[in-house]
């Protein structure tokens, strides 16, 4: 849902300078189609959670060119949840969506191929990442050492001593020159040096320094599996490319395992409720869960919804089943898998996210009374 | 070019790579020329990527006429009939080329690769070759490392899914960072000639096969006289052979260069854009380093397989 950008020009080719301004989807999509005939290209100028589901479901292959984590565990969710397993616990063949994954950043780049419930999936392999950059309020309060907490601290704490309720834009040049020249007296006391209005910038926009070239390859190389899992014309790359140019040159192929626990590409949460509980208590269940936990679910049972947040008619529409007990909405029947997207915390942060649950109802599901359950519920 | 300090419009495009590699070397870059010759796909990949990045000029060598087979390798050749009627490949990718970065000077030099002399090869920072003969990469190579001027040297050449890069950066010094000191480093590379003619003997033994097999296919195409690239599945016995008496002259087992890999070199003579893209990028990162002076350089050859993904870097010397 991005926008064309003058900073963006040195590296996407596919843009020009009379284009800044217009949404990159459209752009891509019109200068592609310009050259490669026979080619169809439908540009969605939007969030990736404004889609629903099934419009995912559509797609044979989905690659991505994702600027965070949080995308990325996002849409890993959602092609995820196309899985299923059979009863030996192995994966469908039919329901496998596959997923060729790229990022950059300078010289360094990866791409993978994500094939769940065979390699591993994001999640499996959300480890490999180091701990965000997070500066300590005390730091950047009382002690800092770096021109990035002098910046840091003229951005999240002298802007609201001074100015208020008023929020902080990124995009203003007077807002961004504001912390600019209190990051530079702030540093001057400390006798830190190094701030300038550049790193400014950075450090407030967390801008990625980007290159044609690292680009040029990791994108080629996502495309290239693409094409493998499209055609089938060789092995595809198993399953972790690394790129860095920096020092040097090199590059590695790392086949990594999948985590047969894991939350997003396994089997899927196993919880037990019983058949008497309601909807609106199995919510309450899940935001205290040990190992999800997840809040605000929307829960969709084989395409039917049994509880919406959003938008305000669906919510209304299933409001009502927040009083019913799942075990009805879910047909009755003892077993099955269920989706739910919701607010979890990755990196605390809070973020979207889509799980698998599989549901096993204890207590009156056969048709016949428990002892202690005399007179039903 | 020729001007000092980086100009606004050139900081605002040039943002996120500044962020990178320093003003400093964004200006080096500004004032590199660069000859190009053999516009094929991996060379146009090349060419986006250095235009984009703010090189000062870039001269584009290539007569041929444009064909059906361009347009599906070559991305700056557009998909209109009319734009390319009797114009050559080197005229149609200069037009699309200046469209990517206006503060780059984009030209064309006509005539033949092998007709360069020194004077004009001066003019130049680095010389690029795609596709070309043996004889010729090596006079011109030979021509740069007699100039009284630093020309640094590439060759790049990609078939079926595989693709070969060749660095000639003569005696090269440059500073690398080692634990906070800044440490002078200096690579001494040999020319294309006596790369090649180090005996495969005294060679590693895990030497990457795709190494010999080029040459192989080099020493052929030499030896029949062929276009570079005009290769079939038929030529496979007389390469065959040809490997036999190789092998045989420098003391290696023929199996070290398998007869799979010789024919999938030599049917598959069309390019294979992801492998251009990724081969172009790789070349387009080197002569930035190159000509910035900033970074490890590779010495001497790079090769890539789009069967297992893998990169490979050969040091090929005699030293």
């Amino acid at each position: 849902m991005d926008r064309i950008e003058v900073s963006n020009l040195n590296r996407q080719f596919l843009f020009r300078l009379q284009d800044v301004g217009k949404p990159k989807a459209e752009v891509a999509a019109m200068r592609v189609m310009e050259r490669v005939s026979g080619v169809n290209i439908v540009p969605h100028f939007c969030r990736i959670e404004d889609k629903n589901i099934e419009f995912y479901g559509d797609f044979n292959i989905i690659a991505l060119g994702l600027d965070s984590i949080e995308a990325r565990s996002y849409i890993n969710s959602v092609a995820c949840s196309f899985l299923e397993y059979d009863s030996d616990d192995k994966p469908c063949e039919e329901t496998i969506k596959p997923m060729v994954d790229g990022g950059t950043e300078g010289f360094k780049g990866h791409a993978r191929v994500i094939l769940p419930g065979i390699t591993p999936c994001f999640e499996c392999t959300i480890w490999l990442f180091p701990p965000q950059v997070k500066f300590p309020l005390c730091t950047l309060a009382e002690t800092p050492r770096t021109a990035a907490h002098c910046i840091e601290y003229a951005h999240l704490i002298k802007w609201n001593e001074v100015h208020g309720g008023k929020s902080f834009d990124a995009d203003d040049p007077e807002h961004m020159q504001w912390v600019y020249s209190e990051a530079l007296k702030r540093a001057e006391l400390f006798g830190i040096s190094g701030v300038t209005y550049s790193l400014t910038q950075g450090v407030v926009k967390n801008i990625i320094p980007a290159i044609a070239s690292t680009n040029a390859i990791i994108s080629a190389a996502c495309a290239l599996e693409a094409l493998k899992i499209a055609t089938g014309f060789s092995k595809s790359l198993s399953n972790y490319l690394t790129y860095n140019g920096a020092e040097g040159l090199h590059t590695k192929v790392t086949e990594f395992w999948k985590d047969n626990d894991c939350l997003v590409c396994g089997p899927g949460v196993l919880i037990e409720v019983d058949s008497t509980t309601s909807l609106q208590k199995f919510i309450d269940l899940l935001r205290e869960h040990p190992t999800l936990p997840i809040s605000k679910p929307s829960m969709v049972h084989r395409g039917k919804n049994l509880y919406m947040q959003a938008p305000p008619i669906l919510e209304e529409m299933t409001r009502s089943n927040l009083q019913l007990p799942l075990f009805d909405l879910m047909g009755r029947i003892p077993k099955d898998v269920i989706h739910v997207t919701g607010t979890v915390t990755l990196n605390d942060r809070k973020t979207s996210a889509l799980r698998k649950l599989r549901i096993v109802f204890k207590g009156n599901v056969d048709g016949v009374a428990d002892m202690d359950m005399a007179g039903g519920a | 070019m020729g001007k000092e300090e980086l100009t606004a419009q050139e900081t605002a495009l040039y943002d996120r790579q500044i962020r990178i590699w320093g003003v400093d070397a964004q200006r080096r870059l500004s004032k590199s020329h660069i000859l190009v010759a053999g516009m094929t796909g991996t060379i146009v990949e090349f060419c986006k990527n250095i235009v984009l990045a703010g090189i000062g000029s870039v001269v584009l060598l290539d007569d041929r006429l444009v064909t059906r087979e361009a347009l599906s390798v070559n991305f700056l050749v557009p998909n209109d009939e009319e734009k390319l009627k009797g114009r050559s490949l080197a005229e149609v990718c200069c037009n699309s080329l200046k469209d990517f970065n206006s503060m780059v000077h984009v030209s064309v030099e006509k005539g033949d690769l092998s007709a360069l002399d020194g004077e004009i090869l001066d003019k130049f920072d680095a010389v690029v070759i795609g596709r070309a003969s043996f004889a010729t990469k090596k006079t011109i190579d030979g021509i740069c490392r007699k100039r009284s001027k630093k020309i640094a040297f590439f060759t790049v050449d990609c078939r079926d899914s595989c693709g070969e890069i060749f660095v000639d950066l003569q005696n090269y010094v440059y500073n690398q960072k080692k634990n906070d000191d800044n440490v002078e480093c200096q690579f001494h590379y040999p020319s294309l000639e006596e790369a090649v003619a180090v005996p495969w003997n005294r060679l590693p033994k895990n030497v990457t096969k795709l190494y010999f097999a080029m040459r192989v296919i080099e020493r052929f195409e030499a030896a029949e006289g062929r276009i570079p690239g005009e290769t079939t599945a038929a030529d496979i016995s007389s390469v065959q052979q040809l490997r036999g008496e190789l092998c045989k002259a420098n003391s290696i087992n023929e199996s070290r260069i398998p007869d799979e890999l010789l024919k999938r070199l030599l049917e598959g003579t069309r390019e294979h854009p992801p492998v251009c893209a990724i081969v172009g990028g790789i070349l387009g990162q080197e002569v930035i380093k190159a000509l910035s002076g900033k970074g490890n350089p590779l010495k001497n050859f790079f090769f890539f397989d789009a069967k297992d993904g893998k990169g490979i870097i050969e040091d090929i010397s005699s030293l």
